[in-house]
């Protein structure tokens, strides 16, 4: 990889490694920081790094980091997204959105982050077992189950909601 | 794939994860289509999807790095796809510039990689330049000195530093001293022929006898006395002799002209030569093998080891520079 690779992996996967990240840790100083040691250890080893793995590269530094920094501060914050700029966030139905948020916040970190590769970043069960270290038949065993919650959290919420 | 009771719930989360085909997607869409119970159910999963959020990371500057590496390549390439266009379209429009001048510039363009040969002497081309100069000044020496000596000779005598060229020999002592000018002729009245030849470069005596000859006839020259025999066309008793004058003095140059006689290119003997005494005594033999010898050439004068050293850098060089053609 060169440093143009580089920069250009700056310019394409920071917002969704920062993205996968906050909605993690929901902790905006935090995630930056994940971020930028993440990339920090792109640039170290990118000699090693092809550019068409470095998406793949950077999710999987930066889920480990999140991981190593959730054990370390040992807070996940299941309450409210107090951190998350709300005026950033696109969402047709605010409400729903809200309700879907909070059921995935629920989750256990590995859900969550299966439930969060799968449908922002739009990875495969194979490339998500190759970032969190899981096969693919634990991943879609821990995502199907992670689904099933969603859906009767939101069953639940649904009445109240609408 | 299957779809039933049992199996729906599986297939429609793969369905929703977009892990199967378009062809399995199909068959879940025909199977909801002949089902509406279902589609309830698929309605419930399709919810727990995640919808597209924009959440930009704010310090994306940070993170990059200077691109050494690629830094010229890059500037490399805008000035061939952009400034090199806008160049020639200014130049264009300058009118104190020269047509032609204009034209190369049509001509170019930036990605052609014109190929611009540096004026000068490269290697080569030097070495050559040095040759030519050493020939040159080598010819120009020999041209000075042979008009010297042409002017010497002739302040001394029209006939001075004389070549005798024995045309009886017949063992090839033929000797040619540079700026020849005295032919020797000798002509016989009565029983002998000879030919004379005024040029000034070569001398030729033919003899040829109509009686008796001699096998062998030396001839001497002391100090490098050049003698000539002349008809004496007024005394008809001595009809058949030849009075050798001494012409010149001035080459001092002993040399001994041996000449064997044969059958056909023999001396009259009715033709008596007469050889100033005093003056012609002896003569050197010329050893022609002697490779410490100088040889004269037509009016150059060419050392022989000289020679040979030359031509052997000549040919040296000749194959140092087909070498580096090859490579």
């Amino acid at each position: 990889m060169t440093d143009k690779d580089y920069n250009d992996c700056v310019d394409n996967f920071a917002d969704g490694v920062y993205r996968f990240i906050v909605k993690n840790i929901r902790h905006t100083e935090d995630a930056q920081d994940i971020v930028q040691s993440a990339f920090e250890k792109l640039w170290v080893n990118r000699a090693q790094v092809l550019p068409e793995k470095a998406k793949s590269y950077l999710f999987t530094v930066a889920y480990h980091q999140m991981i190593d920094h959730i054990r370390k501060s040992n807070k996940m914050p299941l309450a409210e997204e107090t951190t998350i700029p709300h005026q950033k966030i696109v969402q047709q139905d605010a409400e729903l959105k809200r309700i879907l948020m909070h059921a995935v916040n629920e989750l256990n970190p590995i859900q969550k982050s299966l439930v969060l590769l799968k449908d922002y970043e739009g990875y495969s069960y194979q490339e998500i077992g190759e970032i969190m270290h899981l096969s693919e038949s634990q991943v879609k065993v821990y995502l199907h189950r992670a689904r099933l919650i969603l859906k009767n959290k939101l069953s639940a919420y649904a009445p109240t909601a609408s | 794939m299957q779809l039933n009771e049992s199996t729906y719930e599986t297939i429609f989360l793969l369905y929703i994860d977009k892990e199967l085909s378009p062809k399995e997607r199909l068959e879940v869409e025909a199977f909801i289509a002949d089902n509406p119970s279902y589609a309830l159910e698929m309605e419930a999963l399709k919810a727990t999807v995640l919808s597209a959020e924009n959440i930009p990371y704010a310090f994306k500057e940070n993170l990059k790095q200077f691109e050494q590496e690629t830094s010229l390549e890059v500037l490399d390439q805008k000035w061939d796809t952009t400034y090199a266009t806008i160049l020639k379209e200014d130049m264009q429009s300058i009118p104190g510039l020269s047509t032609s001048f204009k034209n190369t510039l049509k001509k170019e363009t930036a990605s052609e990689g014109r190929i611009i040969i540096p004026i000068g002497f490269n290697q080569n081309k030097f070495t050559y330049a040095a040759i030519a100069a050493c020939l040159m000044v080598f010819i120009g020496y020999q041209q000075l000195t042979k008009s010297q000596l042409s002017d010497s000779s002739v302040a001394n005598s029209s006939a001075s530093n004389s070549v005798v060229s024995n045309g009886l020999a017949t063992n090839s002592n033929t000797v040619i001293v540079p700026n020849a000018t005295t032919i020797i002729s000798t002509e016989s009245t009565v029983s002998g022929e000879t030919v004379v030849s005024n040029s000034k470069q070569t001398a030729t005596i033919k003899l040829q006898a109509s009686q008796s000859s001699i096998k062998r006839s030396s001839y001497k020259f002391q100090n490098a006395t050049i003698a000539i025999a002349e008809p004496n066309r007024n005394n008809s008793n001595i009809n058949n002799q030849a009075i050798i004058t001494k012409l010149s003095s001035s080459y001092n140059n002993p040399m001994t002209i041996d000449a064997i006689s044969t059958e056909t290119n023999s001396i009259d003997v009715d033709t008596e030569t007469t050889v100033d005494e005093k003056a012609a005594t002896s003569y050197e033999v010329i050893d022609t093998e002697d490779p410490n010898r100088t040889i004269f050439i037509a009016n150059f004068e060419i050392d022989g080891a000289a020679f040979r050293g030359i031509t052997r850098r000549f040919s040296a060089l000749l194959k140092r520079n087909k070498s580096e053609k090859e490579k």
